[in-house]
């Protein structure tokens, strides 16, 4: 487990209890609250390879702590991350006051990390809908405005779970396209100092 | 070593006291009894000797080093030896430049008062020792990571005045900062050496590249002892610098097999780390020092803080939980010993693996990171583990970044550096105090324990330490077997009065019947039994026949 290779850090923020473990527990092994727990010793990180095309990308997926009373320590959290799934609960509307908050302090600290907005708890308002507290458009906007994915999830029926991560990579696999081919760019001027290549010519 | 350790005691005999050589002057034992004056003779002597050999031995060692290499790669051109103990002749010679100041001004040091040490004697050192200690001093001299001797005066003058729990864990490093024995010395060098003999072996593996990654590690280790002024940033900059440039030309020569890169990067991280471990982790001119100071200062002042503070999901009175706590303390503890970054996040890991389990046993479901982070936090709290802002910074300094940045490790790592910060700015409201009772508990005018009803303490009492709570949990097991034993007592005393009535009452039941029907014997004869003369006439008992044959 330790040696697997990761290609992008993946962080999960959002309130405390909005389930953002449930969600990668449900992405990673498929259950929700119930299940075989004997198996994994804990849900904070785990990687996860996905196919994207014919490539294999894999995900490091960090758990964190929501609590407020770490919040001074998120940025810690998210150095470096190349995606970012806010969670907010959609029957709290308080959870949704902290994910624009981690989405202003990923705005001011990560350029380089996506958002992904992924209202959770889907079935709970699929049941009954004046638990709602989050309107569905509001969101849209907001996302829209910041340039973010918008999904609501729900880790209990397994509803667009798949899709929040299957997105995240491959926008990571397209990006990352993207930056290899400027590299190469640059790559190809300095291959003359390789001198690998000149040991081997040899 | 045990010869010296003798001579520690104080000593009243007269001629223990005089010069060695009989001058007549009194002796010290620092300078292996003798007065200065010969003292600085034989000195000088001794050490223009061991320079010779010095530099023999070490210029012996690196032709042995290129032959290895030119046998082992007898296709690829030879290396003249000439070019590589060319440039190190300048680092040797200022190396035995400050190695003089080192030992001239350490003799002044008031510690040589107190503790004998064994750097200022190269005489006594017995053959053997001292052919290590030359291998020893060869290798300080390839890294050139020979620490000033104002970094040793600071820290022997440390080792004086900061009462010992004041330094941190006794750790094979403190231990060299401050009495810097032979036989610690020593094993480092072991180590350097087996670590590069690891080196070599895998590189062989390599083939022709494994030769210029050689190379190239060497150089710029050698490149690296003469930046000792450098900033810390500025060397990990350095550091950095060379692992990127490695790896990109290892990924060029792999044609971006990215798995057999990271590998020889794992062993190039190993190799270069531990022979630069000394000169960059907590250098001088960084405050490093200070800060892991500060931060034990810190971690012991809140030694009130309880899990219930700090919400940890972890019942100690489960035993697998407490094993598993005691684990992940030894283990964050542990990480400082090591040298290679690697080997220290392997530690913190291992470490945060530990209090997973605790988690989980206690609740019976996986942690999540809501549940990991407090847990660690409590964790760190109670081990104060020894250099930790020092080991934090050199990880990230001196790690390889792909590993730190995303792997798991990564992830543990950060939640480290997440414990650290919020101990550092812990106040009342992270606690749920109020900032009153916050100050107070700082201050130690009160303990968040005394104040509740002794039953209370008691039990809070428990939860904070193990070995309390296992010696309340074996008291009231015994308390449990105590009045089981009453009982089990009292069960068998019912029983026994209950038998000695029911036998009564059996013996007067008995003699009620009997007295109701008393018994009368008529006089019968019986056909058997009854004494008559009939008995002879019965047929002898069959005897045991024996045949013969």
């Amino acid at each position: 487990m330790t040696a697997m290779r990761v290609d992008a850090k993946v962080v999960m923020l959002g309130k405390e209890s909005v389930g953002k473990t449930s969600l990668v527990e449900r992405y990673v092994h498929r259950r929700f609250l119930v299940g075989p727990y004997q198996n994994t010793i804990g849900a904070a990180f785990v990687a996860k390879a996905l196919n994207v095309g014919d490539k294999v990308v894999t995900l490091g997926i960090w758990d964190t702590a929501g609590s407020e009373r770490y919040e001074a320590m998120s940025r810690i959290y998210y150095r470096g991350a190349r995606a970012a799934i806010v969670c907010y609960d959609l029957t709290d509307s308080s959870s949704f006051k902290r994910a624009r908050f981690w989405v202003k302090e990923l705005q001011n600290c990560e350029e380089h990390c996506k958002i992904y907005l992924c209202g959770t708890k889907s079935d709970l308002i699929e049941a009954d809908r004046s638990v709602r507290q989050v309107d569905f458009h509001d969101v849209q906007d907001f996302a829209d405005e910041i340039g973010a994915q918008h999904f609501e999830t729900s880790s209990k029926t397994g509803k667009n779970v798949d899709e929040v991560f299957q997105k995240v990579a491959e926008d990571f696999s397209s990006c990352a396209l993207e930056f290899m081919q400027e590299e190469k760019g640059v790559d190809l001027g300095q291959k003359k100092d390789s001198y690998f290549d000149n040991c081997c010519h040899n | 070593m045990s010869q010296r350790s003798e001579r520690r005691g104080i000593h009243v005999d007269q001629s223990e006291l005089l010069c060695k050589k009989g001058c007549g002057y009194y002796g010290n034992a620092a300078w292996q009894g003798l007065c200065s004056k010969c003292w600085r003779e034989e000195y000088q002597k001794a050490r223009q000797r061991q320079i010779q050999e010095d530099w023999a031995l070490a210029e012996k060692l690196q032709r042995e080093e290129e032959a290895a290499y030119v046998s082992s790669h007898s296709s690829s051109q030879t290396q003249p030896p000439q070019s590589h103990s060319q440039p190190s002749l300048a680092t040797f010679s200022k190396f035995e430049e400050k190695k003089t100041n080192e030992k001239t001004r350490k003799v002044t040091t008031v510690k040589k008062f107190f503790s004998p040490s064994s750097r200022t004697a190269p005489k006594k050192v017995p053959p053997e020792k001292e052919s290590e200690k030359r291998e020893k001093e060869k290798e300080e001299k390839l890294q050139g990571r020979r620490e000033s001797h104002g970094e040793t005066l600071l820290r022997d003058l440390k080792g004086i005045f900061t009462q010992p729990w004041d330094m941190g864990s006794p750790t094979e490093e403190s231990h060299e900062g401050k009495t810097p024995s032979p036989s610690i010395t020593r094993q480092s060098s072991i180590e350097t050496d087996r670590v590069s003999r690891d080196f070599l072996e895998f590189l062989k593996t390599l083939q022709k590249p494994g030769r210029e990654i050689h190379k190239q590690s060497r150089a710029f280790i050698e490149s690296m002892g003469n930046k000792k002024d450098l900033s810390a940033e500025e060397l990990s900059e350095c550091v950095q610098d060379f692992y990127q440039g490695m790896s990109d030309r290892l990924l060029n020569h792999f044609k971006g097999s990215s798995e057999k890169v990271d590998r020889v990067m794992d062993q190039v991280e190993k190799y270069i780390m531990t022979r630069l471990y000394k000169s960059v982790f907590c250098p001088e001119t960084s405050d490093d020092e200070k800060k892991d100071l500060a931060t034990q200062r810190r971690i012991r002042a809140l030694h009130w803080v309880t899990i219930q503070m700090l919400c940890v999901p972890v019942d100690e009175e489960i035993p697998e939980v407490s094993d598993s706590v005691v684990k992940a303390i030894t283990d964050i503890i542990e990480m400082d010993s090591k040298r290679v970054p690697r080997d220290k996040l392997a530690f913190i890991t291992s470490c945060s693996k530990h209090i997973f389990n605790a988690i989980r046993v206690t609740k019976n479901e996986p942690a999540s990171a809501d549940d990991f982070l407090p847990t660690l936090i409590y964790i760190v709290l109670k081990a104060n583990p020894p250099r930790l802002q020092s080991n934090i910074q050199y990880i990230t300094r001196f790690c390889n970044p792909s590993r730190l940045m995303t792997g798991e490790d990564g992830y543990y790592f950060t939640n480290l550096c997440c414990a650290v910060a919020f101990i550092e700015k812990l106040d009342a409201h992270s606690l749920n105090l109020s900032p009153e009772d916050f100050e107070r508990y700082m201050s130690g005018q009160a303990s968040p324990r005394r104040q509740d009803d002794p039953a209370a303490w008691l039990q809070s009492g428990s939860r904070v330490n193990p070995a309390l709570s296992q010696i309340h949990h074996n008291l009231s097991v015994l308390s449990n077997l105590e009045k089981r034993q009453q009982q089990v007592m009292e069960g068998a005393q019912s029983l026994q009065t209950e038998l000695a009535e029911w036998q009564d009452s059996v013996a007067r039941e008995v003699q009620e019947i009997l007295e109701r029907y008393p018994l009368e014997i008529k006089s019968r004869a019986s056909a058997i039994d009854a004494e008559n003369v009939e008995n002879d006439r019965l047929p002898p008992p069959l005897q045991p026949q024996v045949f013969a044959g």
